[in-house]
């Protein structure tokens, strides 16, 4: 167990507050009024998926959770639950829907990810930086003469729908973002 | 992708970002109307404002004979207006830049932004609460304002709550109490916050404030005004007279955002230079850059300013509420964060 300044807390950080592990998901500098530092956070819960807020002082201390990441493979989600499967072993982790619901459009069955683990329990994933998906729906559009190129809602095999270019089409394998959750390029 | 390329993708932000126009010339136009006259007083200065927790962007001039001095941009054009405010000019008002170096990322800071500084003559801090409430009507053109999904009703005059009510109502925490370093630090130890032998009682009042009162102003569909602040929380501004622990200094917000520091202006020239004395005392401890203090203004209070009150406004965050959008860099074409690269 670390610990670090709470003006040095990041976004995906996992932080104890109130001696409970939680998934910053938000930080912001806080000023008031001219006086000292703040940083004010955004706080999952990694037990109970509520979020909290809460305003540290800058210099003060936080307890890191200490995370543990292993590559398991996405199998499949079962309304509550998404589950992972170490390859080797065979061994499955559940992570709770609620945890990642943000993440669930960008697996794919049988892509690989980083499952994060506190105290053995899965609490997390960690995506690659950007993912291919390929489109199953998006409308044809008139690409005319634009010099400036807006996108078009389009539907990709995990059910998410992403803003992409004009000359996307049906059947396209686009990589995108996980980041953003925008399109980066065509990969066909 | 970079905002310059964003709306060139999508010209109808070009709107968005034109907002700051309009506000601009709404803020012009209603202090014009109302016997103000613009001012331009300059950014780069020998010495910079002296408040603890502001860190100053710091260069060199150089001459042609080879010498060299330092300079500071400034963190607010105060110094420089209350000298011409003894000079006799009246009411004066500025739009300018000013500078805050090290501070961190956030959708309301920009290290370089847009500051909107007033001041009236023979008047106090309660004039320029009606001055606020008149110009956010003007720029907004009626009294509903749309922000993020939610209605604010513009309508003057404001609720309005002092700092000691607001910790009273929202944090249970007494007068005395408040005023009270060690009664403050206990409370907040017992509230749960995190205080040791380091921990000062000014990071105590604002931690409070931030977790206990300032979530409750933010549910509020008006904007608020925050007054008569501890004495030690207003450097600038007057002590009241019928409570002189506390200062004639206010603060306002809309939707959780504080657009606005007030104070009736301290013009006794002793005392400010007392409060000054300590601030730089306290940059040191601090670590902040090292600098002295202005003379010239202490002698502008010697020679005599009229009482008057004053305020300075985020005129970005302004923009923010009348284009409607979260993050400062969508009112700013080239964002800091942009510029320098800096994470968010």
């Amino acid at each position: 167990m670390g610990s670090v300044k709470a003006g040095n807390i990041s976004k995906n950080d996992y932080i104890l507050f109130k001696d409970s592990p939680y998934l910053v998901t938000k930080t912001e500098f806080h000023a008031p009024g001219k006086g000292s530092a703040f940083m004010k956070c955004r706080l999952k819960s990694v037990v109970t998926s509520n979020t909290v807020e809460f305003t540290f002082k800058s210099n003060e201390t936080v307890e890191t959770a200490d995370v543990e990441s292993k590559e398991l493979q996405f199998l499949y989600q079962d309304g509550e639950n998404v589950v992972f499967m170490d390859p080797r072993t065979f061994d499955q982790a559940e992570v709770p829907m609620g945890l990642i619901e943000d993440k669930i459009g960008f697996l794919t069955p049988e892509m690989r990810c980083y499952v994060l683990f506190y105290q053995e329990k899965a609490i997390g994933i960690k995506l690659p930086t950007n993912v291919k998906l390929k489109v199953i729906e998006a409308q044809d559009a008139v690409a005319g003469n634009r010099v400036n190129a807006p996108k078009k809602p389009v539907i990709v095999e995990t059910g998410m729908e992403i803003m992409a270019p004009l000359f996307v089409k049906t059947g396209d394998v686009l990589s995108i973002s996980t980041e953003t959750g925008e399109y980066l390029n065509r990969v066909n | 992708m970079r905002n310059w390329q964003k709306i060139r993708e999508n010209p109808s932000l070009k709107e968005t970002f034109l907002v700051r126009e309009q506000v601009i010339d709404g803020i012009r136009h209603f202090f014009k109307t109302h016997n103000f006259h613009e001012v331009d007083t300059p950014l780069l200065v020998k010495y910079p404002g002296t408040e603890p927790f502001l860190e100053v962007f710091e260069t060199q001039l150089k001459t042609a004979e080879g010498q060299s001095q330092r300079g500071f941009l400034i963190t607010s054009p105060e110094f420089a207006l209350k000298k011409l405010l003894t000079a006799g000019l009246g009411n004066i008002f500025q739009i300018c830049k000013a500078f805050r170096n090290n501070e961190g990322i956030s959708s309301k800071h920009n290290p370089e932004f847009t500051m909107i500084e007033w001041y009236r003559v023979d008047a106090d801090y309660n004039d320029i609460m009606r001055d606020c409430e008149q110009l956010l009507m003007s720029l907004n053109g009626g009294n509903k304002l749309t922000y993020q999904g939610r209605e604010y009703d513009l309508t003057s005059p404001w609720p309005r709550i002092s700092v000691a009510q607001a910790f009273q109502k929202y944090a249970q925490v007494d007068i005395d109490s408040l005023l009270s370093e060690e009664k403050l630090l206990a409370i907040g130890k017992q509230k749960g916050y995190q205080v040791d032998s380091q921990t000062t009682w000014e990071q105590i009042y604002n931690q409070i404030f931030a977790n206990e009162i300032d979530p409750q102003l933010a549910k509020l569909n008006t904007p608020i005004i925050i007054y008569d602040y501890p004495v030690s929380q207003a450097a600038l501004s007057r002590k009241k007279i019928s409570d002189p622990r506390f200062a004639e200094r206010f603060e306002f917000f809309i939707g959780g955002i504080e657009l606005g520091n007030a104070f009736s202006e301290l013009n006794d020239a002793q005392e400010q230079e007392a409060r000054i004395d300590l601030d730089l005392q306290e940059r040191k401890k601090l670590g902040k850059v090292d600098y002295g203090k202005d003379n010239d203004f202490i002698l502008a209070l010697k020679t005599g300013m009229p009482n008057s009150a004053g305020i300075a406004v985020g005129v970005d965050r302004l923009v923010m509420l009348i284009a409607d959008v979260s993050d400062i860099s969508q009112t700013i074409f080239f964002p800091a964060t942009e510029i320098f690269g800096l994470d968010s």
